[in-house]
């Protein structure tokens, strides 16, 4: 009987050797593996707010209470892609309104991740009606600004409700 | 002044964000398996966590629409979800057909401030 356990135990026990070192090989053997491919990504870092500095205004300048939107860019291919950044130029949602709304936007660089090869960005862009095209020249990460005011017309009051506009940031392959 | 340049920018990059992303920049149009048809194959990342849909499209270079087809043109894809899809064009469309586009869509209302839609066009190769 004592030599039958005995003999159960080492059988069980080859086996548990068995299977973890069955366990230890396929954990080793567990491949990681990646790609790195080229590519643009649009990082929305702050949505903005528009404040209300009087009746007839809404504008996301900080001085007028509101919040500037802010998107990034990163590259990972040199001079490969275009930004293209539109501020706002209608309401996605509003109240009814009492009359035609007047749209103003300016779309800036507010930072970069590399000053030598991205310090011209600004002075290079391209204004194409309401769009601002930037060409992305170097690798690394942009940050653009986009201010919008819109101004009610005839000075009237914008009705109370929640008022939501939609900037497009594209990133166009060269 | 360099100090506070990198002070400032180690403080952007440690802001949570929200990122659209879509590869490859520059897909090339292979034959399908049914004859006429050109098929490629995008894969995109969803790490906007305020964004449930994408919407997909074929452009020319004055990005006016190609026909295409995919499964869907408009889909859901989950903040940290992935996705890979087949976009197809018919052979006569090969030398008209230059971007292939995403671009996030917004609910109506989700939003009480100004939103931005994301947008990130390939080009294919010619």
């Amino acid at each position: 009987m004592f030599n039958k356990t005995i003999k159960s135990m080492a059988i069980l026990g080859v086996v548990a050797i068995g299977s973890g070192n069955t366990f230890a090989l396929n954990a080793a053997e567990v491949p990681i593996t990646g790609t790195v491919e080229s590519k643009c990504i649009i990082q929305t870092s702050t949505a903005g707010t528009y404040g209300n500095p009087n009746a007839y205004t809404l504008s996301t300048q900080q001085a007028d209470g509101g919040d500037q939107a802010v998107v990034r860019f990163d590259v990972t291919l040199a001079d490969a892609y275009y930004a293209e950044i539109t501020p706002p130029t209608s309401f996605s949602s509003s109240p009814s309104l009492p009359d035609q709304v007047t749209w103003t936007g300016t779309v800036e660089v507010q930072a970069v991740s590399d000053a030598t090869g991205m310090g011209t960005y600004e002075a290079d862009k391209l204004e194409i009606g309401n769009t601002d095209r930037y060409t992305l020249t170097a690798t690394g990460s942009t940050w653009f600004a986009i201010h919008s005011t819109a101004t009610m017309g005839g000075n009237k009051a914008f009705p109370g409700g929640t008022y939501t506009a939609v900037a497009e940031a594209v990133c166009v392959a060269k | 002044m360099r100090l506070l340049t990198y002070i400032i920018l180690g403080i952007m990059l440690a802001l949570p964000v929200h990122a659209h992303e879509m590869v490859p920049a520059y897909p090339e149009m292979r034959p399908a398996h049914v004859d006429g048809l050109l098929v490629t194959t995008m894969k995109m990342f969803n790490k906007r966590a305020d964004v449930e849909f994408y919407e997909v499209g074929v452009f020319d270079e004055n990005f006016q629409p190609v026909p295409f087809v995919t499964a869907y043109n408009i889909f859901k894809l989950e903040y940290l979800g992935n996705t890979t899809f087949d976009i197809y064009i018919r052979e006569q469309d090969r030398n008209r057909a230059a971007y292939i586009c995403s671009r996030s869509k917004i609910r109506k209302g989700s939003s009480t401030s100004t939103a931005i839609s994301s947008k990130i066009c390939s080009k294919i190769i010619k």
